[in-house]
């Protein structure tokens, strides 16, 4: 019998003080695996507990299981940037991640989980007069959608970010930048949370410490999946687990159009207050920093892929120099700061950047996968979107464009046109 | 990294382009069985530039020595110790 | 002794003056600022965050979680600086942090008394409405440490870069306490090349201040002589920027104040900040890490009060510092050194009243069974404590540490319950927990106390016996050979920790028991990550926020996890705790971004006429790695002004341009032609000797990868141009596709930088060049050109020794137009020849308008999403033979309607101006694009602005009208679709009719 998690709110700590610990209850609740469901999703990470929290929510499918590996929330949503933003250029992409975004600002109300959506802004620096029309590009585009996006010159940026002092001498000159307002950050952890505690009030169970092994089909279709705890018979089964959607393919017998590859991120000391935005600086010689302040205080940075594959979750110094080094360029008074830890995500990247949310193989086997650097941003919309594939055997307009045949027929989804290689060559 | 001309050199001296798939590892898998494409000479050809086979212990990798002497290379890692098993030069010209 | 004067290791005589939160202090040379502090009197340090509690000094190292102090006036503050590690000088000003107004009252501090509100995780609960961003900017105030530098703040990390040095050794120690400095000193007599690096700014660990004694001399003695002696030479960090140090064999080289972090790819990384900053990377064949073990905290009700400090750090302040702590002091601890230090202490001047260890000592119990010498040497302590006055209790333990602000009194009972309690008036409780190995590198092997050798003699000979593997392991011991003898080392004896979990409490009191300092993890913080399901160790530290902070969890993370184990009535065995992570400390960013800052972040490319554009008003601006001039100062006050009058003045007279950053590639053997057939469209081998063409390349999935000119120099030689900053890409490239056709027999070779390019185009410059060279360059048919072997006038003789130059007839500009090719050397003079013959320059935004006009393309165009169907490439591709790209170019994709299409645009009134980067809508409120606007420039020859586009092939046809849509910049101007050559289509120019 399943306890549903206390509803939250500030009553709700005010009976928690009076009642004691005992008061709360876990978050989510089902830990013992049945031996039949209607849906299987396979890994309890952003993506797939959005999945199965929206096959309850909106499709009324509620015998569904999340079977996850490790914890929940243990791999890439607990482990990015926490950057959410949808200002991508082309508009399979921009509809989507607006989804989303839109999704963010109302979640925590719809989860009755604080995640802490803070549309502090997104700002992708310009660092010449030759990257203004490619940013324009990408913003008249947004704003043709109507999505929200600011071009801005050296003041207007020397305003927005008192941080920067853009007129600052600098190896490459700060000279504008393209910004996307409603963007900002989202606490990972809460969102992993949140959706877990909601999926699993409406019934779902989320088993921790079960690793799918293989799958059992029968013709054109999957029957079961074999897990560490047993067989568990599936009508249908999504897979989403990012970092190891190579491993489904070689499962499946089916090669993917997806390397996995290694993303380090990092977290100074704490420090009150200094910036209140998050900065996109994109350089020349494969110089790359994303920065931004957490709530705590702790300034949270990020680059682009080590640039090999590594499933190893430690990535390589030298990279972590280069970031350092990008970011101290951009905020030279960073400098006095001290690095307390990094960590890295494995991430499934593309042949063209964007993801894949697409049947595989069989007609019961979906794959939620190939989210590149887009992964946490995408999650409310690729819930959503996934469900109803799933629930109605037909994808939403939405996620129409990232079939897995598109690779095969041309149909890219190409934002930077770096072309099938996840490094920048 | 060990680089047949260089010797060992620091990994930042290496590029990595794309992994290639094991052939005659037997990993099971067949190539060219990429969803929905048509058999036929692009099918080797999508199937080359496209697709990869993931193995976690196992990766055979183009790489090239851009900071030392630009030899293109043909490694064998295991992607999720980073131990490098084997360094061939790729092609197996100069 | 002096009363009142403090005698301490690391003091020097004289005075040093510093303030502290506004008022002026004096310490003594040599202290830090933790020391100073203490021995004034100063109790508070600062606050913690959560709960903005009121914080003392708590160790005496780097991990301090507690007295964090910042340093400085704003903009040029350093935060979070432990007071245990900052060094005071003259004139220091020093700030205690997050408080407001003051540290003795902050008001933000009121919150505690919000009591059990504030739980873990209480903030996911609320702020819902009206929603966070409304709480955030209150929230971030309160939360974070120090304040950070302002933008304005000095360039330290530009002006003063750390030097770097790379260095290799058969033997890397990390650590230069007894156990490293045994290792290195038993290695480097029998002929190993040693580096010890160390954190502290001097030898010797833990013997800095116990009585210890190896073979018979002081330690501290022995453990200097034994890396300085006759047959070993020490060389103590010395700055030696970039060049390596050749260490000899049987030497030991001691890094001070430098840490060890991490590894970079088989190299260990370390760190020296501050004074003689240094980046090392260190190549090292063995590794042995002996990085100590830390003193870990034990977990009581009030735990948290100024005036709780842990033992070791205390003696480390009487050692050095020469502070002890005034008023009556407590010890606590499980283990036997407590009575050590308690004679130590009271040596120093310490009132110590009580000694509270939670271990019982009957006849029957295991501590007196396994160990009757130990337990001997304890009674024989116990005896001459108490004799003093001290009370020594056992099997007891510190329950309460009570007091407002700070510690007044401790309330002590049995270990066993809550029977006998005791109250002990004192202003110091000294507890010690038991130790625990500090992080070590992942490789090597760890000797020492940080592999449990926790007494002096143990921690020698473990070194000792990993000096002697490392030996071993490096062959230079034979099997025959004796061994050599490990020193006979005498300290303090071994400890024999009793692990403590934590002391009774009723569960109202668990919100007291602290884990995390700085973020006020408590007990009863695990009690509620556990009952929200939060039972692994890595949710309930995420949910609780326990060990974040700027020590990671090194005071009480441990504790935290073996009681989140038994909350939950697991076995200890079952604490998870996570992995170590590099780095294994802290470092400062400016630390690791080391010297390529500033100017040198990145490569900085010049090409050889780079100073006189600097001399000539080019102000030469990056373009990537580049740094080229937009346009001359002369011609305009703006490069928009600029440009044009340039521009105008080349197709009204001639100009001549630098574009020596174009890449050049020669690619050159008997299958040469053959292997670049495969490469670039049309097929280079059906060009004649002497010839150029424009070619394109295509990436493996059909995209257009580069373009430029491929010069045909010999049969079996060619010369491939690239655009600025592609040379080394296409290089790869190249150099990919022969790797995977081995037996063709070519070379490749990046000749970028061999040779610069002058551009000269207009009416006007034939004659110069005649003038120069003696032959009329219209003799090259259009795309030919010559090797000129000869004079030039006012130049040099080419074709001599290194001088070359090639005389190309092709251009960007659609006028009549020649490209020199020389060597480096011959540019400037060519150049300023050139000027004298009365050509002036222009710059890259006028070359960007000649080229427009002319529907030439750049990377503007060829952005690596573009095929080049889309670029009007059908002929070219048509006639292609095999060749990389063209398989996956016949995708359906690529044939579609809505795929794009090159086209030149001009504006439907003939006057408005739009910019690049517009949108294409067929309607003038279409939500859906159908193309955009890749180059945009005003054409003074044709009197309106003219521009490149893509557009869907649908709307492509000439004439059609769309709208290019600018909402960033606030413009719609409605298009028409024209040709993309918008001036002499015919190219009668280009052909040299004027």
């Amino acid at each position: 019998m399943k306890r549903a998690s206390r509803h939250y709110s500030a009553l709700s700590l005010l009976r928690a003080r009076l009642s004691g610990a005992g008061f709360w209850r876990p978050l989510w609740t089902g830990n013992r695996l049945e031996q039949a469901y209607d849906v299987v999703v396979v890994g309890a990470g952003g993506h797939g507990l959005a999945t199965a929290y929206h096959l309850a929510k909106d499709h009324g499918i509620k015998r569904v299981a999340v079977l996850e590996k490790r914890l929940v929330g243990y791999g890439n949503v607990g482990r990015n940037t926490t950057i959410v933003r949808s200002n991508y250029l082309l508009p399979e992409n921009h509809y989507f991640y607006e989804d989303a975004l839109r999704r963010y600002e109302g979640l925590g109300r719809e989860l009755n989980y604080n995640i802490m959506y803070s549309p502090r802004g997104v700002v992708d620096l310009a660092l010449s007069d030759d990257d203004f029309p490619v940013l324009a590009r990408r913003g008249n585009a947004l704003r043709l959608a109507g999505i929200d996006a600011e071009l801005m010159d050296r003041a207007a940026l020397e305003k927005f970010v008192p941080a920067l002092a853009p007129r600052r001498r600098r190896r490459f000159p700060i000279v504008g930048a393209l910004v996307q307002h409603r963007g900002g950050t989202v606490r990972h952890d809460a969102v992993a949370w949140g959706y877990a505690r909601a999926a699993s009030a409406l019934g779902v169970d989320i088993i921790e410490d079960c690793e799918v092994t293989g799958l059992h089909t029968t013709g054109n279709s999957a029957t079961a999946v074999q897990t560490s705890q047993g067989e568990v018979q599936a009508g249908a089964v999504v897979f989403a687990t990012a970092g190891h959607t190579g491993l489904v393919g070689k499962m499946l017998g089916v090669p993917l159009p997806i390397e996995t590859h290694l993303l380090q991120a990092m977290v100074t000391e704490p420090v009150k207050p200094l910036l209140d935005t998050v900065l996109v600086y994109v350089a020349p010689g494969h110089a790359e920093s994303y920065i931004s302040q957490s709530d705590r205080g702790g300034m949270v940075l990020g680059g682009h892929i080590d640039g090999f594959p590594s499933y190893t979750r430690e990535g390589a110094w030298h990279r972590l120099e280069d970031v350092v080094r990008a970011t101290v360029e951009v905020l030279p008074q960073l400098g006095q700061l001290r690095l307390l830890r990094h960590w890295a995500g494995t991430n499934d990247m593309t042949m063209d950047g964007s993801p894949i949310i697409d049947r595989v193989k069989y007609d019961n086997v979906f794959l939620n996968a190939g989210w590149c650097y887009g992964g946490f941003k995408a999650i409310p919309a690729s819930g959503a979107a996934c469900a109803s594939f799933v629930a109605k055997g037909t994808p939403p307009d939405l996620i129409r464009a990232y079939c897995l045949s598109r690779f095969a027929t041309g149909h890219l989804l190409d934002e930077p046109g770096y072309g099938p290689y996840p490094v920048k060559l | 990294m060990a680089c047949p001309f260089c010797g060992l050199r620091p990994l930042e001296e290496f590029l990595f382009r794309k992994t290639v798939p094991n052939v005659g590892a037997g990993s099971g898998v067949h190539l060219g069985a990429g969803a929905g494409v048509d058999a036929g000479d692009s099918a080797s050809a999508y199937a080359q530039v496209y697709l990869r086979v993931d193995s976690a212990e196992h990766s055979v990798e183009e790489w090239q020595h851009v900071a030392g002497c630009r030899a293109w290379l043909l490694i064998d890692r295991n992607p999720s110790t980073g131990v490098v098993r084997s360094v061939a030069l790729l092609g197996g010209a100069q | 002794m002096v009363p009142g004067v403090r005698y301490g290791t690391r003091l020097k005589d004289g005075p040093v003056r510093f303030t502290f939160d506004g008022r002026i202090y004096e310490g003594r040379q040599g202290d830090t600022a933790a020391s100073a502090l203490l021995a004034n009197g100063v109790v508070w340090f600062g606050r913690s965050v959560k709960s903005r509690r009121l914080r003392g000094v708590m160790t005496a190292g780097p991990e301090e979680p507690c007295a964090l102090l910042t340093v400085g006036e704003y903009p040029n503050v350093v935060p979070n600086v432990p007071a245990t590690e900052c060094v005071l000088h003259d004139g220091m000003v020093l700030r205690s942090q997050n408080r407001w107004p003051s540290l003795a009252f902050d008001l933000a501090s009121l919150l505690q008394w919000g009591g059990g509100l504030f739980t873990a995780g209480f903030y996911y609960k609320t702020f819902f409405l009206p929603g966070w961003r409304t709480f955030e900017p209150l929230i971030r105030r309160l939360a974070g440490l120090g304040l950070a530098p302002g933008p304005e703040a000095a360039d330290s990390a530009v002006n003063h870069p750390p030097a770097e040095e790379h260095l290799s050794c058969d033997l890397l120690v990390v650590g230069a306490g007894p156990a490293g400095l045994a290792a290195a000193r038993v290695a480097a007599r029998s002929g190993l090349q040693v580096v010890v690096v160390e954190r502290e700014a001097a030898i010797g660990g833990e013997t800095e201040f116990e009585e210890s004694v190896i073979d018979s001399q002081a330690a501290h003695h022995w453990l200097k002589a034994a890396i300085s002696s006759a047959a070993a030479r020490v060389r103590q960090g010395s700055r030696n920027p970039r060049r390596v140090p050749r260490a000899e064999p049987g030497s030991v080289r001691v890094l001070l104040q430098s840490t060890a972090v991490a590894l970079s790819s088989d190299s260990v990384v370390a760190y020296r900040e501050g004074h003689e900053a240094t980046n090392f990377r260190i190549h090292a064949r063995q590794v042995l890490n002996a990085v100590g073990a830390q003193e870990q905290p034990l977990v009581f009700v009030g735990n948290d009060l100024p005036g709780v400090q842990m033992l070791g750090g205390v003696e480390r302040f009487a050692a050095l510092y020469g502070w002890v702590p005034k008023g009556p002091v407590v010890l606590f601890g499980n283990h036997d050194r407590l009575y050590a230090s308690a004679l130590r202490l009271r040596g120093q001047g310490a009132r110590v009243v009580a000694v509270v260890d939670t271990r019982s000592f009957n006849v029957a119990s295991s501590h007196v069974r396994d160990d009757p010498a130990a337990d001997e040497w304890r009674r024989a302590a116990c005896s001459l404590l108490e004799a003093v006055g001290v009370q020594c209790l056992t099997g007891s333990t510190v329950r309460v540490a009570r007091g407002g602000c700070r510690l007044r009194s401790v309330e002590v009972v049995a270990a066993a319950g809550t029977a006998l309690a005791r109250i002990i008036r004192c202003e110091s409780l000294l507890m010690s927990g038991g130790w625990l190995p500090r992080r070590a590198l992942p490789v090597g092997t760890v000797v020492g106390a940080a592999a449990g050798a926790l007494d002096l003699a143990a921690a020698v000979a473990s070194g000792h016996a990993g000096g002697v593997a490392a030996l071993q392991q490096s062959g230079l011991l034979a099997a025959a050979t004796e061994l050599p003898v490990a020193p006979l080392a005498t300290g303090d004896p071994s400890p024999r920790v009793e692990p403590y979990l934590r002391s009774p409490c009723a569960l109202h009191e668990e919100k007291r028991q602290y884990l995390d300092l700085q973020n006020d993890v408590t007990v009863a913080d695990l009690r509620v990550a556990i009952a929200e399901g939060f039972t692994h160790i890595e949710h309930a530290k995420r949910y609780t926020t326990l060990g974040i902070g700027t020590d990671q969890g090194r005071w009480g993370g441990s504790a935290g996890a073996a009681i989140l184990a038994d909350l939950q009535g697991l076995p200890p065995a079952a604490a998870n705790t996570s992995r170590d992570r590099p780095p294994l400390v802290s470092v400062s960013l400016q630390a690791i971004a080391g010297w390529r800052v500033g100017d040198s972040f990145r490569l900085v490319r010049r090409t050889p006429l780079h100073d006189w554009h600097v001399a000539h008003g080019g102000n030469p601006e990056p373009m990537g790695l580049w740094f080229r001039p937009r346009f001359y100062a002369a011609n305009g006050q703006d490069a928009a002004t600029a440009a044009v009058v340039e521009a105008q003045r080349v197709r009204q007279i001639g100009g001549i341009a630098d574009c020596s950053t174009l890449g050049k590639l020669e690619i050159a053997g008997p299958d040469a032609a053959k292997f670049l057939d495969e490469i670039y469209l049309p097929r280079p081998s059906t060009l004649a000797v002497g010839r150029s063409r424009y070619a394109v390349q295509l990436r493996e999935d059909g995209m257009v990868l580069d373009d430029g000119l491929v010069l045909r120099v010999a049969e079996d030689r060619f010369l491939a141009t690239t655009s600025s900053g592609h040379g080394l890409h296409v290089l790869s490239h190249l150099e990919h596709h022969r790797a995977h056709r081995a037996g063709l027999r070519v070379s490749i070779a990046d000749v970028t930088d061999c040779w610069a390019v002058i551009a000269l185009a207009g009416r006007t410059v034939a004659d110069v060049l005649q003038a120069l060279l003696g032959r009329d360059p219209r003799e090259l048919s259009p795309m030919a050109f010559w090797d000129w072997r000869g004079p030039v006038q006012g130049v040099g003789v080419a074709g001599q020794g290194a001088q070359r130059l090639r005389v190309l007839r092709a251009g960007f500009s659609g006028e009549l137009s020649f490209e020199l090719h020389c060597s480096p050397a011959l540019a400037l003079p060519l150049w300023e020849a050139l000027l004298a013959g009365g050509l002036e320059p222009y710059g890259l935004d006028a070359l960007d308008i000649l080229r427009v006009e002319k529907g030439y393309l750049t990377t503007s165009e060829i952005t690596g999403q573009v095929t080049p169907l889309d670029l009007g490439m059908e002929t070219m591709v048509a006639k292609a033979g095999p060749c990389i790209g063209l398989e996956l170019l016949q995708r359906p994709a690529f044939h579609e309607l809505q795929r794009p299409r090159l086209v030149g645009l001009r504006a439907a009134d003939g006057q408005s101006s739009f910019l690049a980067g517009s949108q294409l809508t067929v309607g003038p409120d279409d939500r859906m694009p159908v193309g955009y606007v890749t180059s945009s420039v005003f054409s003074a020859q044709l009197g309106e602005t003219v521009a490149l586009a893509f557009a869907a092939r649908d709307v492509a046809p000439l004439g059609t009208v769309l709208w290019a849509r600018d909402p960033l910049r606030g413009r719609d101007v409605q298009v028409r679709v024209v040709t993309p050559v918008h001036f002499d289509p015919a190219g009668e120019r280009l052909r040299g009719r004027y």
